[in-house]
């Protein structure tokens, strides 16, 4: 690892001043379980000049709960939402998606906000500079995309274009079933962006001197059924293939509201908006499952080697409508 | 069972248990000498190209750079067999390989002043499948080998050496077949067997002729073996350090030892050199590529009456051992397909893939891995179950089969179709087994088969041990034995045998450390050789130091030698067990014996392994899951239980069955770089994904030596793959004949993709 100033940040407003001042050279770690790989390979270009350790701001930490929905704090731990009872009880899909991630140690450190603004895994991206040097590409401001013609098994079905990149958080798939926002903090002010507008082909709409502060979930109808579903090579570890998140709820006999949102396929999660369709004001019987799953996918391209990704996606979904 | 013995065959704590568990054990990275500098790599962009500059002066002027150097600046030492590998060259072959050296202060100075050094190329065609680099004729990899094509040579220290089996008339042979099939397989995923500490070296130059290394290896006599001719024939003393974990890549892979020598040479410091995890993935060994076009005749009674073919073998971008390798596959593929009449010829070819070497399996896990999916098509056609044809076809006693050093050896130990039977009840394959092609059960869109593979290894008596056992006055004794701990607890196991000998409290038998320097030659814990070959070493010195020692005794017994015993450092007269002396009265404290052992390479003797594999296959995801393994051998005697369960468990990961499910390197062809050099992206299995398993270990006593012991040794990975590939066809009823089995695979086998 190069060298690096550690700075210890003491609330949100001093974090945003370190930011201000390095311009894009600091970086926020949390639990540093993205952060330290990155580092360690040298995989970017923009090696930090300092490392900010947001973990000392008080009380950034919190699960609160109130009859309008459900609030967390971005140093909020993932062991803590898979353990929390209230979400436990309400948000449910929440406390799978964040039992789903990586392994006990890693869930032990890795906080909410973190999970949302790591970096994509593609393995043209992460290619270590100690071997023959990194790889360049659009992600990274120079170059064309090498998955496209190499070995994209774990890249994207949708979209894509210049990075076929995928975004690897299942709490963004999660949370973006259930409709949340994540509140960011920056030199200009606060704002809140819906979780499927926070990714963008090459990354997040994170300016530099911006961090993530909570994330804002409204409480979903009563009735309603909450599945996260995550396939990948090993149980234990492994980032999705692809996910599913599903929140829906009934009206009597049929779909009221739904959300199907898919994880590992774009660039962020992405809203299944066809299988939406498909589902609202009906019932939930074998046809409209299969016809829900098969609209899944719809309009989704692809590369060379990821088409398994679609017949996963669509058993993914009918999977969860059944559950 | 332990047969009255006092400690073979029970649990005892491994001796350096405490060590590990407590954090005093010294591993590689704990070892530090006053004075050392740290080595690091500058590396290959490209897969192939030669280097037309290199500029390093900024890096020689960082602060803290103590050496910078390149392929001018040093001697043209090569490794490897044949020795053809240079520290540093004026071309480079894959993409990850030595352009430059440096040594500094810290490991962070070295590593920052890599960046400053300037290097330009003229990029070469690459090429990493092994037929293609066959048929280039012109820029090969190697000057030297046309068509990067190895020459049949055998290596100095082994005059002769299996390269081709050549036994009756092919021709003959498919005449007298019923049913004649050709294929092609390859087992050609590069698998890294990954243990948990990456390799290194710390070198240092006691005298300009004598050169002292420290690495954590799992055969430290093979650093100085093979380690002398590299440097130039200067002497060499290799000390092991404790080793985390080898598989077989830390024997012969002399690439970390290199930089750390002329390093040192360069500072007249000592110098590391430790690979990161991304070097232990992209610069050091993986599994040998194979690749076997082969022709099969067999009778419908299941007889095997032709094998012809060629298997081609890729070793990336250097050969460590290839000769050897493919000498010793072809030994072992005799061990389970009795047939004949044989013309299967090895083909060692370099490519520009990362460097392939030794990792457990050694050869013959990679043939047996390619051919036996083609000998499954051929038992297919002849409608034999494969439990029978294994039963048939595996090695019984007096069948015969030419070992790696070109040599007839007929075998003289046990059936081990008794082991075959006791595991098929224990897994239930009468029940599972439905017949080729078809499921054992379906449930929706889980589709269940079974599959079996198997892996025999003459290699038990592999090489020579030597070994002496020193007994002193205070009722102590000592094994020295050049014996690395690498994780198989066997330096534990061979105290065990001296103690079970010499009648001693386990506690007051110690071995010796792994030093060349303080030990008699012997070869080390590789190929399954430990219980066998380093055993019988270990028992002959101990018996040896026994008899001197009671020889003594007898004078004041005025009895013979073979009228006393020796019990806890104390010696009696048979029938007289209330008259005893302690070791001091009988030696004199001023004195010690010493009784030597040595063992003479024996390939008669052969251990055994049978997997039973069930998987799942989801027919809507692709994915195949091992459900349940059950795992039969005949060990002859085991000699720590816990050990040996271990050794079993071992049959997934470290590049073993799991390389017919998930474990692969990934290339990117286009640029000729690893994908998924790390810990993430290369999948293994965790301890959270483990499947039903059942071990079935028996005790047949087996002609070695006094404990009539062979264990299992390496073998335990070897099965794994072809039975999953096989259990796989049964499951979906369309062949795979590639690994790993990927869900895309799958999908479009099952026709949905």
């Amino acid at each position: 690892m190069q060298p690096f100033q550690h700075q210890a940040a003491t609330s949100v407003a001093d974090t945003i001043a370190i930011l201000s001042t390095h311009k894009g050279r600091a970086k926020l770690m949390a639990g540093g379980t993205d952060l330290l790989g990155i580092l360690k390979t040298r995989a970017t270009v923009a090696y930090p000049k300092v490392v900010v350790n947001i973990k000392s701001i008080a009380g950034l930490d919190k699960i609160q709960s109130d009859g309008q929905g459900l609030s967390l704090g971005a140093l909020t731990r993932l062991a803590d939402i898979v353990d929390s009872e209230v979400i436990r009880d309400a948000y449910p899909i929440l406390a799978e998606a964040a039992a789903s991630v990586a392994m006990p140690q890693i869930r032990n450190v890795g906080t909410i906000g973190g999970n949302l603004a790591q970096e994509t895994r593609c393995w043209y991206f992460r290619y270590p500079h100690s071997i023959g040097g990194r790889i360049m590409c659009k992600r990274k401001g120079e170059a064309a995309c090498l998955a496209v013609k190499g070995d994209n098994r774990y890249h994207a079905i949708f979209g894509g274009k210049k990075c076929f990149a995928v975004c690897p958080s299942d709490m963004a798939v999660a949370l973006a079933a259930l409709d949340a926002e994540i509140q960011i903090s920056g030199a200009k002010g606060q704002r809140s962006v819906a979780v499927t507008g926070f990714y963008h082909p090459l990354g997040n709409v994170l300016e530099t001197d911006e961090m993530i502060t909570g994330i804002k979930v409204p409480r979903p109808a009563p009735n309603n059924r909450q599945v996260f579903i995550k396939h990948r090579v090993r149980d234990a570890i492994d980032f999705a293939t692809v996910s599913v998140g599903l929140v829906v709820s009934m009206d009597a006999k049929t779909v009221a509201d739904v959300r199907v949102v898919l994880g590992a396929v774009a660039s962020g999660p992405y809203r299944a908006t066809d299988a939406e369709a498909a589902l609202v004001g009906r019932k939930l019987d074998p046809a409209v499952i299969e016809k829900a799953a098969e609209a899944s996918v719809a309009g989704a391209v692809p590369l060379s080697g990821n088409a398994y990704k679609v017949d996963i996606t669509k058993t993914l979904v009918r999977q969860a409508l059944q559950i | 069972m332990t047969n009255g013995y006092r400690y073979i065959g029970k649990d005892t704590a491994r001796k350096d248990a405490r060590d590990i568990v407590t954090g005093k054990a010294r591993f590689f990275d704990d070892i530090k000498i006053p004075g050392m500098l740290y080595g690091k790599v500058k590396r290959s962009p490209h897969a192939h190209a030669n280097i037309t500059r290199i500029d390093t002066d900024r890096a020689r002027c960082m602060p803290g750079v103590r050496a910078v150097l390149t392929h001018t600046d040093i001697p043209r030492w090569e490794w490897g067999m044949p020795k053809h590998i240079p520290i540093l060259d004026s071309k480079v072959r894959f993409v990850g390989d030595a352009v430059a050296l440096v040594a500094a202060d810290t490991p962070d100075i070295a590593e920052a002043a890599l960046d400053l050094i300037n290097v330009e190329y003229e990029p070469l065609p690459a090429v990493y499948d092994v037929e293609a680099a066959m048929q280039i004729d012109t820029s090969p990899i190697y000057a030297q080998f046309a068509h990067n094509t190895y020459p049949d040579e055998p290596p100095s220290f082994e005059p002769e050496m299996l390269g081709h089996i050549r036994i009756g008339d092919v021709q003959k042979g498919f005449d007298e077949a019923d049913f004649t099939i050709e294929d092609t397989c390859g087992y050609e995923i590069f698998p890294n067997p990954l243990p948990p500490e990456p390799p290194g070296f710390i070198a240092t130059w006691e005298t300009p002729d004598c050169l002292t290394v420290y690495t954590p290896s799992q055969s430290i006599a093979q650093v100085r073996l093979i380690g002398i001719p590299f440097i130039g024939m200067a002497d060499i003393r290799a000390i092991s350090t404790q080793c985390g974990g080898s598989y077989g890549t830390k024997n012969a892979n002399l690439t970390p030892m290199g930089y750390a020598a002329v390093l040192a040479k360069a500072t007249g410091k000592p110098v590391k050199v430790y690979f990161t995890k991304e070097e232990h993935f992209h610069s050091y060994s993986l599994r040998l590529g194979s690749r076997v076009r082969a022709r099969v005749g067999i009778k419908k009674d299941g007889t095997l009456s032709a094998i012809s073919g060629v298997w081609m073998v890729n070793t990336g971008s250097g050969s460590e051992s290839g000769p050897l390798q493919i000498a010793v596959g072809l030994g072992e593929v005799q061990l389970v397909l009795r047939c004949a009449n044989w013309d299967l010829k090895g083909k060692l070819v370099c490519t520009n893939r990362s460097p392939s070497g030794i990792v457990r399996g050694y050869g013959g896990q990679e043939l047996e891995s390619s051919i036996l999916p083609i000998i499954g098509r051929a038992m297919e056609k002849a409608g034999i179950n494969p439990v029978d044809f294994f039963k048939k076809n595996s090695v019984k006693p007096g069948n015969g089969y030419f070992w790696r050093e070109g040599k007839w050896w007929t075998y003289r130990g046990i059936d081990f179709n008794t082991a075959i039977d006791k595991g098929a009840a224990t897994f239930g394959w009468k029940e599972k087994w439905k017949g080729w092609g078809k499921p054992t059960a379906i449930h929706g869109n889980k589709r269940i088969g079974v599959g079996v593979g198997v892996h025999s290894n003459a290699d038990v008596g592999e090489d020579s041990s030597e070994a002496t056992v020193k007994l002193t006055a205070d009722g102590r004794a000592v094994v020295y034995c050049c014996v690395s701990e690498a994780g198989l607890g066997q330096r534990s196991s061979l105290c065990k045998m001296a103690a079970e000998v010499l009648d001693l409290p386990l506690e007051r038998v110690t071995l010796s450390p792994p030093d060349t320097q303080l030990n008699p030659f012997e070869l080390g814990l590789v190929g399954s050789r430990g219980t066998y070959a380093v055993g019988s070493a270990v028992i002959a010195a101990a018996e040896d130091a026994r008899k001197k020692l009671l020889e003594i005794a007898a004078h004041r017994f005025k009895s013979t030698a073979d009228q006393l015993e020796t019990e806890n450092g104390k010696i009696y007269m048979v029938g007289r067990p209330d008259k005893k002396l302690a070791w001091h009265r009988i030696m004199g404290v001023y004195h010690s014996v010493t009784g030597e052992g040595r063992f003479e390479p024996d390939y008669s003797l052969c251990n055994f392994l049978m997997t039973f594999v069930e998987v799942e296959v989801d027919t809507e995801t692709g994915q195949v899951v091992l459900t349940r393994m059950v795992n039969a051998t005949d060990a002859g005697q085991v000699i720590a239980p816990k050990v040996l369960e271990g050794q079993l468990h071992g049959a997934f990961g470290s590049a073993g069955l799991d390389t017919a499910l998930f474990e692969e390197t990934v290339l990117d062809e286009t640029s000729g770089r690893m994908l998924n050099g790390n810990m993430v992206d290369y999948k293994w299995r965790t301890f959270a994904d483990l499947p039903d398993v059942k071990n079935v270990i028996l005790e047949t006593p087996m002609p070695s030596h006094r404990f009539k012991a062979v264990g299992v040794g390496e073998i335990a990975t070897s099965p794994g793959p072809s039975a999953v590939l096989m259990a796989v066809y049964n499951a979906i009823g369309t062949r795979i004949a590639s690994y790993p089995v990927t869900a895309t695979k799958i999908l479009n086998a099952l026709g949905k993709r």
